[in-house]
């Protein structure tokens, strides 16, 4: 067993010895400004001034000054560097995973370009070193190892409500060829999904199926490893990310596909997109894409036909901070909505400057935090109330989970769909 | 060359030297190693972040604090100015009058809106929150440093402050948040760098 010395050292070695100039760089350019502070939701709401994104950073970088920096070692008061001890711990637990969604937001607006979320990762990555990942967190990552999927779904539980969800799809397009196909070799697309979908959205992955049948594709869903999410991620333990990531890559290969779609989920896309590559340290040889960026390519060559009369009422959208901030597709869906829906209005702000749903970064698996979560979603449902809208859409099944706690809290009165929804919805099907 | 420019200019050069270290390590620590595939263009993202990222109007950060935003880029407009004239006055070059007067101005907005980011991180509680000794010792070296600047403009008498004032100022410099001279410019790069890999930074148009 490790004693606590060992794991503090642990900890401080991620500052000690950086990989690259990036964390050092981001160390060293906060000005304790303040201007980021209207950009982050848990300030705004609050007013509480320890949530401000740069006192965020301070915690990481007083450590920082107080181990690997001249100053901080010998005049520790001129920058208050601190001691790694118990106090900053829980100080950095609180903040850290408490109250940041790492959805990026300062860092698009900090007047020097600190990136913050990845400061605050970077925390989170000596936090969980030090064994201080929220157990509720720690759980659902434990789930995704020790089962394969982060809701622990039996395998018998998936393929059961796919059998089902595929005799409703054969109904609907009265084609007893119509398919969700299982485990498949040889496909062009190995499509996942958040567990969230077979346990409680079902009808997501109809409209997907549906989608993928318009477009008369070649896919198949795994049942060994369908899982897009990797919680690990937000709990930044880099090992047990690369564990989960790893089950899907060799997935790719297991079943030989060409391309991997990846569900509606915004963090999943981007530890498998963005993080997966860096986790297990190569490119892979097989494409990596988002089932927006799918649509939209059938969309716009013509694959799948819509009809956007079918979507009359008001929609908005909700942008995932991981999709669009965080992973670049930002005008996907809204080409996809352009051509799907007629009428649209957009919440203000929105795209890269979005706010977070609130509950990203793990906050919707942190039930320590439930209260705070709801309380920064005031912000979200403002937005959503000032559009006028029946319906949100976002391509996202954690942010759905929180817009739907949103709705009932704050009785907005609107419906919650993914973005395959509002397609399938608005498809037209050739004869 | 006085004692005090002597004092000076040997205080700018070890602040050149631990600078330069500073930069150093950067390079030679490298960029992040990224195996997905980028779809983005690095460059545009790059020159985007140190341009049209820097937009105040693209800046929750300018936007919604004008005044603080404008006193900000005043009194960095008026550290560039005085850090020209240090050479002027190390050197003794000789300006003439008609010279005096635009970097004269300058310095003087420059110098007030030094001082009312002092008094702001002085009096506003949030700020005073965030803020540690080396915020207002920087701030209150450059402002000093703007105003003597000033004055050596128009009279040689401030000369022996104003240079154990710069004297002090690039001893202190690599120490504190004025590092910041160097690690901005990084900063801005990996930004650019980190938005421009996944596309964020030119947005990809349909």
């Amino acid at each position: 067993m490790e004693n606590s010395k060992d794991k503090k050292n642990k900890a401080l070695k991620i500052l000690r010895e950086p990989k690259d100039s990036k964390l050092v760089t981001h160390l060293n350019s906060c000005v304790h400004c303040g201007l980021c502070a209207e950009s982050c939701m848990y300030y705004l709401v609050t007013k509480d001034e320890k949530f401000i994104p740069t006192k965020k950073v301070d915690l990481i970088s007083s450590i920082y000054q107080r181990y690997c920096t001249f100053t901080g070692k010998y005049i520790p008061l001129l920058t208050k560097a601190r001691e790694l001890d118990d106090n900053m711990t829980e100080e950095m637990v609180d903040q850290l995973f408490g109250a940041c969604t790492l959805c990026g937001r300062c860092t698009k607006h900090c007047s020097i370009g600190v990136d913050i979320a990845y400061i605050v990762k970077v925390g989170r990555e000596m936090l969980s070193e030090m064994g201080y990942v929220p157990a509720t967190l720690q759980s659902t990552v434990n789930a995704a190892l020790q089962t394969g999927n982060n809701m622990a779904i039996p395998t018998e539980e998936l393929t059961d409500t796919l059998s089902w969800l595929e005799e409703e799809l054969q109904d609907e397009m009265n084609d007893p060829e119509a398919s969700i196909p299982l485990n498949v070799p040889n496909t062009n697309i190995l499509y996942t999904l958040n567990p969230r979908e077979p346990k409680f959205f079902p009808l997501s992955i109809s409209a997907m199926a549906k989608i993928f049948y318009a477009a008369k594709e070649s896919w198949t869903l795994s049942t060994q490893m369908y899982d897009v999410t990797n919680y690990a991620f937000f709990s930044a333990n880099t090992d047990e990310a690369i564990v989960i990531a790893q089950r899907l890559y060799d997935e790719m290969f297991s079943l030989n596909a060409k391309r991997c779609v990846l569900a509606e989920c915004g963090h999943g896309s981007r530890a498998f997109r963005w993080e997966a590559p860096n986790y297990l340290q190569k490119s892979f040889s097989f494409d990596v894409l988002t089932s927006v960026e799918l649509m939209e390519e059938y969309i716009s060559s013509g694959r799948i036909k819509l009809d956007k009369g079918l979507n009359k009422e008001v929609m908005t959208l909700h942008d995932p901070c991981n999709l669009v901030r965080n992973g670049g597709i930002i005008e996907q869906q809204r080409y996809i909505i352009k051509n799907a829906v007629s009428n649209f209005v957009e919440m203000t702000p929105h795209g890269v400057d979005n706010f977070c749903c609130g509950g990203g970064g793990g906050q919707l698996a942190m039930s320590e935090y439930n209260e705070r979560r709801m309380k920064i979603a005031e912000i979200k449902a403002e937005q959503i109330r000032k559009t006028g809208a029946k319906i949100v859409v976002t391509p996202c099944h954690n942010c759905v989970d929180q817009l739907m706690q949103i709705d009932a809290k704050f009785k907005l009165g609107v419906k919650i769909k993914t973005l395959a929804e509002v397609v399938a919805d608005a498809i037209i099907l050739e004869k | 060359m006085t004692l005090f420019r002597i004092i000076s200019l040997s205080a700018f050069l070890i602040c050149c030297v631990s600078l330069a270290y500073h930069l150093i390590r950067l390079f030679k620590l490298g960029l992040p190693k990224d195996y997905s595939h980028k779809i983005g263009d690095l460059k545009s993202a790059v020159s985007y972040s140190f341009i049209g990222g820097m937009n105040p109007l693209k800046k929750e950060s300018a936007y919604l604090h004008f005044p603080t935003y404008t006193a900000g880029i005043l009194y960095h407009i008026g550290t560039f100015v005085s850090a020209v004239l240090f050479f002027f006055f190390l050197f003794d070059i000789s300006l003439t009058s008609s010279l005096q007067l635009v970097p004269g101005c300058i310095l003087i907005a420059s110098s007030i809106s030094g001082i009312g980011i002092f008094l702001k991180r002085v009096f506003l509680k949030k700020l005073r929150f965030l803020s540690n000794p080396d915020d207002y010792i920087s701030n209150l070296l450059v402002t000093m440093f703007q105003v003597l600047t000033f004055f050596m403009l128009f009279t040689e008498t401030v000369s022996p402050f104003y240079f154990i004032l710069t004297g002090l100022l690039f001893l202190y410099l690599p120490l504190g948040k004025l590092k910041h001279s160097i690690y901005f410019f990084a900063a801005r790069y990996h930004l650019g760098y980190f938005y421009g890999w996944r596309g964020v930074w030119p947005a990809k148009k349909l």
